[in-house]
């Protein structure tokens, strides 16, 4: 069974250190559809970094600097990306090798198909 | 709403005296429902205006709401109500600090890191205020050559280039110990931005306790008219903001210059 975002997340996926990827409901945390290596913990990557987009986009609105698109999170163990809109977050599970500048450009030019 | 907070919402809804308020108000004031916080706690103080940590919790969210009068009132009233409270002369020292006030800043600094020693964001404040005070340095460090005189809020200036680019360094309640936030009308906004912005290095901790990824190292995000990057730092964390206009590579270069800016200056505790 496909689903509207099967062809966002199988070319995420295939993207160099990317172990997983998901479309999260921004509110709740839940997954909506994912692709995901084995061992990945998609459903507490789903909800924390929905949580943490959450908190981000928030602070920053509060703070004056109005919308939040694409947010990164690097760890000692590797990196969390996610970019948002109209409740739908895509989280982007990745290791430090990753190219995070090309996994951005790709995960905001399908943000427009969220509109 | 959490469950913490409706949990206390519901006793203190049951039993409206209860100093629960202190807890819910507080919870609130993490969650960023900074103006239900205020309701919750300035409700509260006037039912127990003589608790020293109702007053507390109101100069907290006093200072969230950008009301510095209010703040310090509310924490003088709470050295009256209980002198040597550590909470009060901590948010005194970084009110005065805020304020350039730097004498009243390190009397205030200091007496809180004598009540709490382990504070690292206490230490580093302090040093940096001393650091704006060279003629004030004890005598027994003895005569060295004359210590550069370093304010505080320009700590950052030397690694900041373009127009509306801002570093800030905030200890782990959110207060500025460094730097500064300019708005095009000259007003440093800082105490506010990192205020909103220090929950997210606060939730970015709770998040890696679950997804086993280690520490955070760094968090970038973009809004519509500014970049944002933070990263942990002396005890705290660093806060660099620019223009979108500014790559976003780039954004990452400086936070990492300042991040090596506020371990030269301030490091030395941490």
């Amino acid at each position: 069974m496909t689903s509207p975002f099967s062809a966002l997340l199988s070319a995420l996926i295939r993207h160099r250190g990317v172990t997983g990827c998901m479309v999260v409901g921004e509110a709740d945390g839940k997954i909506i559809d994912s692709s995901l290596q084995i061992g990945v913990k998609g459903d507490a990557f789903a909800a924390l970094t929905a949580s943490l987009y959450r908190k981000a986009r928030r602070a920053a609105a509060a703070a004056g600097f109005g919308a939040t698109g694409f947010f990164e999170l690097d760890a000692d163990g590797g990196r969390v990306c996610a970019a948002g809109r109209n409740d739908l977050v895509i989280v982007v599970v990745a290791e430090a090798r990753a190219n995070v500048g090309l996994l951005r450009v790709e995960m905001l030019k399908a943000l427009e198909s969220f509109a | 709403m959490s469950d913490d907070i409706r949990s206390l919402s519901e006793t203190l809804a049951a039993d409206p005296s209860s100093v629960v308020f202190v807890q819910l108000g507080e919870a609130l004031r993490r969650s960023g429902q900074v103006e239900l916080a205020w309701r919750v706690a300035t409700r509260g103080l006037d039912r127990h205006a003589q608790r020293a940590d109702a007053h507390d919790l109101v100069a907290r969210i006093a200072i969230d709401r950008g009301d510095f009068a209010r703040a310090r009132a509310e924490w003088e009233a709470v050295l009256t109500l209980s002198p040597g409270h550590g909470g009060a002369q901590k948010g005194l020292g970084f009110l005065s600090f805020q304020q350039g006030d730097m004498e009243e800043a390190a009397r205030y600094l200091g007496a809180a890191l004598v009540a709490d020693p382990t504070d690292e964001s206490l230490a580093t404040a302090l040093d940096t205020v001393r650091a704006a005070q060279p003629d004030r340095r004890p005598i027994e460090e003895g005569p060295t050559e004359p210590a550069p005189v370093v304010d505080a809020r320009t700590l950052f200036n030397e690694v900041l280039g373009g127009a509306g680019e801002a570093a800030m360094l905030l200890d782990s309640d959110g207060y500025v110990v460094a730097g500064q936030y300019r708005t095009e009308d000259g007003r440093d906004v800082a105490a506010d931005v990192g205020a909103q912005l220090s929950g997210v290095s606060d939730e970015a901790g709770r998040a890696m306790r679950h997804l086993g990824l280690g520490r955070w190292r760094q968090i970038v995000f973009e809004a519509d008219t500014a970049s944002v990057a933070m990263a942990p730092s002396t005890g705290g964390v660093l806060l660099v903001a620019a223009p979108r206009t500014v790559p976003l590579g780039y954004v990452r270069r400086l936070l990492e210059r300042s991040l090596e800016r506020a371990t030269r200056s301030l490091g030395r505790r941490a």
